[in-house]
């Protein structure tokens, strides 16, 4: 199977002052298309650095990153953005919903920067809160719904645009054991139904042993061991 | 983004806020109102004047002195040393005036001729300057009448009296004195009673060489006081025929120094003026009489002057209306920034569903452009209406004390848009600052969940 997205010596050092701290330290790995990729490794060990350079929110210090032949690494960054809107789409721990948006509204905003009209960014909104089972409450806010449910309005709303590869990134921090499950349950759903390429970042290693199709290991910006990734 | 999105976005984000937005609109409209009602005063000021030297023809006059006329306001003892200089001076006489008449583009020609007389009506009696005024000028533009008809023959014993000094003969309803006789008293020379050698019982007031005539004049119109009435060639409250005023003796005079200068009869009359077909005339005009040796002087020269004092007071004016606007637009700086800090979440959020830095700068530039359309309006309309309402006032005092009603504000088609524009320009500056913030904002920073 080709890879959705190669790294390639992936480094990304931020510098706090005078002190230099290396999130990620050459970083090579390559993910399959419709391959659920679980990332673990404590808190510091690279893991958010990782997912952020390969959504392109993110630059690398040095290295590569291709993603279905182009080098995200290069690029500038309206053509980032034009990669996050169409061919990436990301979750986050505390699901980054906008508070005065409602549900239907939050997940047709990225279709709002992809210059869709107003009566079609409903529609497909309304798709794809449907098959997150949301339908019913597309008209409540964020402070309305229950933390799983806005993290299965978050997964709509990376969805909307129909990406090939979704970025979770501690997509279960914010939530209890069952809500945990039942989310991750939704993006393996995704995954093996529609053939979604998922990253999925965690710290819980039970879930991803269980749900991911292979598993890295983080610690100090390095891979220190992985199974299948390679 | 779509253009209708970016507008539906920033008035959603506006209305989010409501009173903050309400409170930073409501400074450009202070701002924008100030230097509406600060323009249009200038500019209200400025058609009045020019509307009203055009309606009266002002442009087409000219009026003609000679030399020593011009020295006659001046120190007496320049003209004594000037005048055995060169005695061949080109004396304003009917000989020039014909002449002038003559002159291609000129439609009349008339000696400025006023006389002090004593005025009789309603038992009452006023000391008023009579200007003699041909009747062809009478029933021009330049004579504004308020009711009655101007003298239509020059040998008619006639005239035209302004309702100022009817006011100050105690006529309440104007319309009753038309047609009505009134008696005028003039001071002649009785040269009968002057003896050259004894000045200084002359000076005392001893003998007065002066003697009293009466003659009875019928009133046919009633002239309109004039909101501007200082420049007109019209420079009196009452105004007689020609013809009938060579019948009158009176003394020509209305300077002392001309009591006691030589008795050669040269000096012909102090000031002509001409009325021209067209203001596009003067300029020729005006080089022709300085060839026969006369000054002149044309309202229209003076009028560039008015101009460089309007542009000055536009300027003053403006320049009040745009600290109020600075002001405003300090308040659109702290208003964007502010929301920045508060929306920093969700320009991060927006980056990561993919808004490029153009998307994030555009929807702040909306959103300060919106304040600055909403501004723009709201201001112009209080400009409006604070103008409105300070015109009923000023008017309304005014009035009380005679003076016919003026618009002072004026609001051209130019200024209305020009406002609004200038206010959505102003709204652009002040939020390009917030915007470039914005755009600035690292999304991995912003979702940095704490």
């Amino acid at each position: 199977m080709s890879a959705i997205i190669k790294t390639d010596r992936l480094t990304k050092i931020y510098t706090m002052g005078r002190v230099q701290v290396v999130a990620l330290k050459d970083v090579t790995l390559s993910i399959e298309r419709g391959a659920f990729l679980g990332v673990t490794g404590s808190s510091g060990s690279g893991k958010s650095t990782l997912l952020n350079l390969l959504g392109g929110l993110d630059t690398p210090t040095s290295g590569t990153i291709e993603a279905q032949g182009k080098a995200i690494s290069r690029m500038n960054k309206d053509e980032l953005a034009r990669y996050r809107r169409h061919e990436v789409g990301m979750i986050f721990q505390s699901f980054n919903l906008i508070p005065s948006f409602t549900a239907l509204e939050n997940v047709a905003l990225p279709l709002l920067f992809a210059g869709v009209a107003k009566r079609e960014r409903r529609q497909r909104a309304m798709e794809v809160l449907d098959k997150v089972r949301l339908a019913p409450r597309r008209d409540h806010r964020p402070s309305e719904l229950s933390g799983g449910e806005q993290q299965r309005v978050a997964i709509a709303r990376a969805l909307v645009n129909q990406p090939d590869l979704l970025l979770a990134d501690e997509p279960t921090g914010n939530l209890d054991s069952r809500t945990s499950e039942e989310i991750v349950r939704v993006l393996a759903d995704l995954n093996q139904r529609q053939a979604l390429t998922v990253v999925m970042v965690s710290h819980e290693e039970r879930l991803l042993r269980e749900f991911s199709s292979h598993l890295i290991h983080l610690e100090d910006g390095e891979i220190f061991e992985g199974e299948g990734a390679g | 983004m779509r253009l209708s999105d970016y507008i539906e976005q920033s008035f959603t984000n506006l209305w989010k806020r409501k009173l903050r937005s309400f409170l930073t609109t409501f400074g450009v409209v202070i701002g924008i109102g100030a230097l509406v009602a600060m323009i249009s005063f200038g500019k209200g000021i400025q058609k009045n004047v020019s509307e009203s030297f055009t309606q009266l023809e002002l442009f087409n006059y000219l009026t003609i002195f000679t030399d020593s006329a011009l020295l006659r306001l001046g120190d007496p003892d320049i003209r004594q040393e000037e005048s055995t200089d060169d005695g061949s001076k080109t004396v304003l006489d009917d000989k020039v005036i014909e002449k002038i008449k003559g002159m291609k583009g000129v439609e009349a020609v008339f000696a400025d001729i006023r006389f002090p007389a004593s005025v009789k009506f309603n038992q009452k009696e006023e000391f008023v300057l009579i200007q003699v005024l041909p009747s062809e000028l009478a029933a021009s533009k330049l004579m504004k009448l308020r009711m009655g008809e101007p003298f239509v023959q020059d040998d008619d014993l006639a005239l035209i009296i302004s309702d100022s000094l009817l006011s100050r003969l105690k006529v309440k309803e104007f319309s009753s004195a038309l047609g009505k006789e009134i008696e005028i008293s003039t001071l002649a020379f009785d040269f009968s009673r002057i003896n050259p050698m004894d000045l200084s019982s002359i000076l005392q007031g001893d003998t007065l060489p002066f003697a009293r005539e009466s003659y009875t004049f019928r009133i046919t119109g009633i002239a309109e006081r004039m909101g501007f009435g200082g420049p007109t060639p019209l420079r009196s409250d009452m105004f007689i025929p020609p013809g009938v005023a060579k019948g009158l003796k009176t003394l020509p005079f209305s300077n002392l120094w001309d009591l006691f200068r030589s008795p050669k009869q040269q000096q012909g009359y102090a000031l002509v003026n001409v009325k021209v077909s067209s203001p596009q005339n003067i300029e020729l005009i005006k080089e022709e009489i300085r060839k026969m040796g006369l000054r002149s002087f044309a309202m229209i020269d003076h009028f560039e002057e008015f101009k460089t004092g309007f542009l000055f007071l536009d300027m003053v004016l403006a320049i009040v209306g745009m600290i109020a606007l600075c002001v405003a637009s300090l308040g659109i700086v702290n208003t964007m920034v502010m929301s920045i800090l508060e929306r920093y979440g969700e320009i991060g959020i927006m980056k990561a569903v993919g808004a490029s830095d153009r998307d994030v700068k555009k929807i702040f530039f909306f959103e300060s452009s919106v304040i600055g359309l909403l501004g723009g309006v709201f201001g112009l309309a209080l400009g409006w209406v604070v103008s409105g309402l300070i015109n009923q006032v000023v008017n309304y005092f005014l009035a009380k004390q005679g003076v016919p009603f003026i618009q002072y504000f004026s609001f051209p088609w130019w200024l209305c848009l020009g406002a609004v524009a200038f206010s959505i320009t102003v709204s652009l500056l002040a939020g390009i600052y917030p915007a470039l913030r914005a755009a600035r904002v690292d999304p991995v920073v912003a979702l940095r969940h704490d």
